[in-house]
């Protein structure tokens, strides 16, 4: 995919206390309010904690039902580097 | 006012302080995002879901005191600029503070307010060039497919119309039309290129869907692939290129064809092809006071809240130091149209190639371009 840098980089970007709240909170209002989304998605990285390995590849959740990033658990926390991604009904079954 | 000769002498200075710290200089490009409210729900874009605690007017208007004259470009954008309530107030603002050279507005064209608030807009910014480019993904139903509002393309059709009869009033009006080209309609590009040409307006631009940080698109398949937008571009470039075109006219568009052959390059080589003056000539300032070097990487530079809404804390801070390393170590790379043509105007040998397409003679073409007489003064994206 063109811009790969992009999805490692975004990873790097420290988060904000409220990044889980905030993110799910939009995509929350996304679905509501007629968009593409249709749910959410956490990307984890091959350096990310053993709690974001242990969660399920290529699953997609409702945006109440997401788990919280940083994860409970988490090794790194602030340095967290699993970030929430908008699954959009373009994008197919990722199965 | 803010003059295009005052940008040039600037940018051996930026091109110092990019290379050596010094001398310090703020932005001549200049991006705002008062709001991420949107009425679109496009495919290729996911900000109209934010919100955020957005600065108000009194804020801003400390915010742009600080940046004094040195911005000659300012955009506004959003979400729909027009859905924020403060707009003219804001570029009014923007006016007082800066007088720019240019503001240039983004718009999806569907509120029926905004030929009203443009008009307010152009005459209380009178020495500033006005840009308002109204958003074209497809023609008809495909339009409205892909910005997720049914009805849209009758909605761009009308405002298009007032725009461009607002414009025979207002001399300092130009009215655009700009596309993303993305996996949804990069095969349309002759179509959308037609109507474009048919349709009155000064100019036709476009941008290629990227991935960005902003607009949490960061992952979605949206960019189409190299060969489908080489084969669209190129067929752009050369309609571009077999139009005639008058003084300024000239200059912008000779710029626009190397923005979209620099596109083409940065997705071939997966580098930024040129130095990236993002951080340094351009920059970004969300709804919520927090400065972006640009949109795609968004990374945070300093929140103006936190800073006494003073610019020059922030752009002159430490912070920043780290983040300029970074773009200047070519650690990203994109086809950001707004950072593109600062970076083009900073790259020399770009400027002696379109200084010398400028100054051969000009071809004449049966039909002069409408952008002979309304000229874009300035680059415009």
């Amino acid at each position: 995919m063109p811009f790969e840098w992009l999805t490692t980089f975004q990873g790097s970007l420290e988060k904000p206390a409220d990044y889980a709240a905030k993110t799910l909170a939009s995509y929350r209002l996304g679905m509501r309010a007629g968009g593409s989304i249709v749910g959410v998605v956490v990307q984890t990285s091959d350096d990310c904690c053993a709690a974001a390995r242990a969660l399920p590849r290529g699953a997609i959740y409702l945006p109440d039902e997401a788990p919280r990033l940083p994860l409970a658990g988490c090794s790194v926390c602030d340095q967290c580097r699993c970030v929430y991604r908008p699954r959009m009904t373009y994008q197919g079954d990722p199965k | 006012m803010n003059s295009m000769l005052g940008v040039l002498a600037r940018v051996p200075l930026l091109q110092l302080y990019r290379q050596f710290g010094h001398p310090r200089m703020l932005p001549l490009n200049l991006t705002l995002s008062p709001s991420p409210r949107c009425n679109s729900r496009c495919l290729t874009c996911n900000i109209w879901m934010k919100r955020e605690n957005e600065l108000t007017l009194d804020e801003w208007d400390k915010v742009l005191k600080s940046l004094g004259r040195a911005p000659y470009w300012f955009t506004v954008s959003g979400g729909e600029p027009f859905l924020y309530q403060g707009l003219v107030q804001l570029c009014q603002l923007a006016y007082k503070h800066g007088r720019p050279g240019i503001i240039n507005i983004p718009t999806n064209g569907i509120l029926p307010s905004i030929p009203e608030k443009v008009q307010r807009i152009a005459e209380s910014c009178s020495l500033s060039r006005l840009i308002i480019n109204l958003s074209l993904d497809g023609i008809g139903e495909k339009h409205d497919i892909i910005r997720g509002v049914a009805g849209n393309f009758g909605k761009f059709e009308q405002t298009c119309k007032a725009l461009l009869d607002l414009r025979e009033r207002l001399p300092n009006l130009s009215v655009g039309i700009h596309t993303v080209i993305s996996v949804f309609n990069v095969a349309d590009i002759d179509e959308i290129m037609d109507y474009a040409d048919r349709s009155g307006a000064d100019q036709f631009i476009t941008e290629i869907a990227e991935p960005r940080v902003e607009l949490d698109t960061v992952g979605l398949p949206i960019t189409p692939s190299r060969e489908d937008y080489r084969s669209a571009i190129d067929r752009l470039i050369a309609h571009v290129e077999q139009r005639s075109y008058r003084r300024i006219s000239r200059i912008t568009e000779a710029f626009r064809v190397h923005y979209y052959k620099l596109v083409k390059r940065i997705l071939d080589e997966e580098d930024q092809a040129i130095p990236c003056y993002a951080g340094w000539a351009s920059a970004h300032i969300y709804a919520d006071g927090t400065i972006w070097p640009c949109c795609v990487r968004a990374d945070a530079l300093g929140n103006l809240r936190e800073h006494g809404y003073d610019f020059r804390r922030i752009w002159f801070g430490d912070k920043i130091k780290a983040v300029r390393r970074s773009i200047a170590a070519r650690e990203c790379h994109c086809p950001l149209a707004n950072a593109s043509y600062t970076n083009l105007l900073h790259h020399i040998p770009t400027l002696v190639k379109i200084g010398t397409k400028v100054l051969l003679p000009a071809r004449r073409a049966p039909e002069e371009s409408k952008t002979d007489t309304h000229e874009v003064i300035g680059t415009s994206v």
